[in-house]
């Protein structure tokens, strides 16, 4: 069971460039545990006081995973976004 | 009525099919609030001068500074220390005199946002900080003033419009609030976002196409893509839904 896992640019820093990433799991969370164990980094990127940052947007195929994004299932050949927000103008 | 002047001046978006003379008429009645003189207010109010929007009224509290002048063109090397609000009028309404320019120099919060928008049909999203997005959601929510929501940072823009009442707010979306900071941003990447705002801006005077609503458009520059995800409104949206709280920015 392998789930792409897109990161936002911002965290590329931490996986030598790369964007797309898979990983195993049956939830958005055990995704991104499995992302995190992988590259360990991003771990405080992701997540605050052991919650998702809110200033990440998880997508799910596409559309937006809010609310409760790490309890929504997957199967395989879905593919996670990971969206950093943007506040410049 | 179209003047002749205003005939020829539009003659080639009043030959859109779309948009015809009936289009460029309401373009003409249409009255649009733009939150902010920068990055992306500047190129966002010379598309919708261009474009014949009959009343612009533009808000910003800032003065024009050196390291403005990479991205927000409506200011020049000879207008630094001015206020941006001046500038840009002292530009558009000589670009179109035909149309009407509203200058605020004041900065937008929750004590004067209603009176900066009251009697508009429309507000850009050209601001730099969240804590104010925030407050213009709120406002084009209660107020139902559809808005038109950008961002950028470095090569990288985002566009969504918001049709209070129907589709997903700023806040069915955001949930944080980033750091203030000083970002990095080529110049280009406000005027392609600024573009698709304005775009949206006519179309949804006109009533023509399909709107970026419940649409997250994201620009990476770098790899020269486009990106959509879907969004929807959020039932429990502390603006739009049914938590609706004060928010003090």
């Amino acid at each position: 069971m392998s789930i792409e896992i897109s990161l936002h640019k911002t965290h590329r820093r931490h996986t030598d460039g790369k964007e797309i990433i898979e990983v195993e799991g049956k939830t958005v969370g055990e995704c991104l545990k499995n992302l995190i164990n992988k590259y360990p980094p991003l771990d405080k990127e992701i997540f605050k006081n052991g919650k998702l940052h809110s200033l990440i947007e998880v997508y799910l195929n596409g559309a937006s995973a809010y609310p409760n994004e790490l309890t929504k299932p997957v199967k395989d050949g879905d593919k996670i976004s990971l969206v950093y927000m943007l506040s410049s103008g | 009525m179209l003047s002749q002047e205003e005939l020829a001046r539009y003659d080639r978006q009043i030959m859109i099919p779309e948009i015809g003379r009936e289009g460029q008429e309401r373009l003409k009645k249409a009255k649009v609030f733009v939150a902010g003189a920068g990055g992306l207010g500047s190129p966002a109010s010379v598309y919708l001068a261009a474009a014949g929007i009959g009343c612009i009224r533009i808000a910003d509290h800032d003065v024009v500074d050196p390291s403005n002048l990479n991205r927000q063109i409506l200011h020049w090397h000879g207008d630094i220390g001015d206020p941006k609000v001046k500038s840009a009028f002292d530009k558009l309404s000589k670009f179109n005199p035909d149309i009407k320019i509203e200058i605020i120099s004041e900065t937008i919060d929750e004590n004067n946002v209603d009176a900066m928008t009251d009697g508009f049909d429309a507000i850009v999203d050209a601001m730099d900080n969240f804590p104010t997005r925030y407050v213009l959601n709120k406002t084009a929510v209660k107020k139902n003033i559809p808005f038109f929501h950008g961002a950028v940072r470095g090569l990288e823009g985002r566009a969504m419009t918001i049709i209070p009442g129907k589709t997903a707010c700023l806040r069915c979306m955001y949930h944080g609030t980033p750091p203030a900071e000083k970002s990095p941003v080529l110049g280009a990447t406000p005027s392609i976002i600024a573009a698709i705002q304005v775009t949206e801006v006519i179309k949804y005077f006109v009533g023509m196409g399909d709107l970026l609503a419940d649409r997250l458009l994201i620009y990476d520059g770098m790899n020269m893509t486009f990106k959509e995800f879907k969004l929807k409104k959020n039932p429990e949206c502390d603006h739009c839904g049914k938590k609706i709280i004060a928010v003090k920015c």
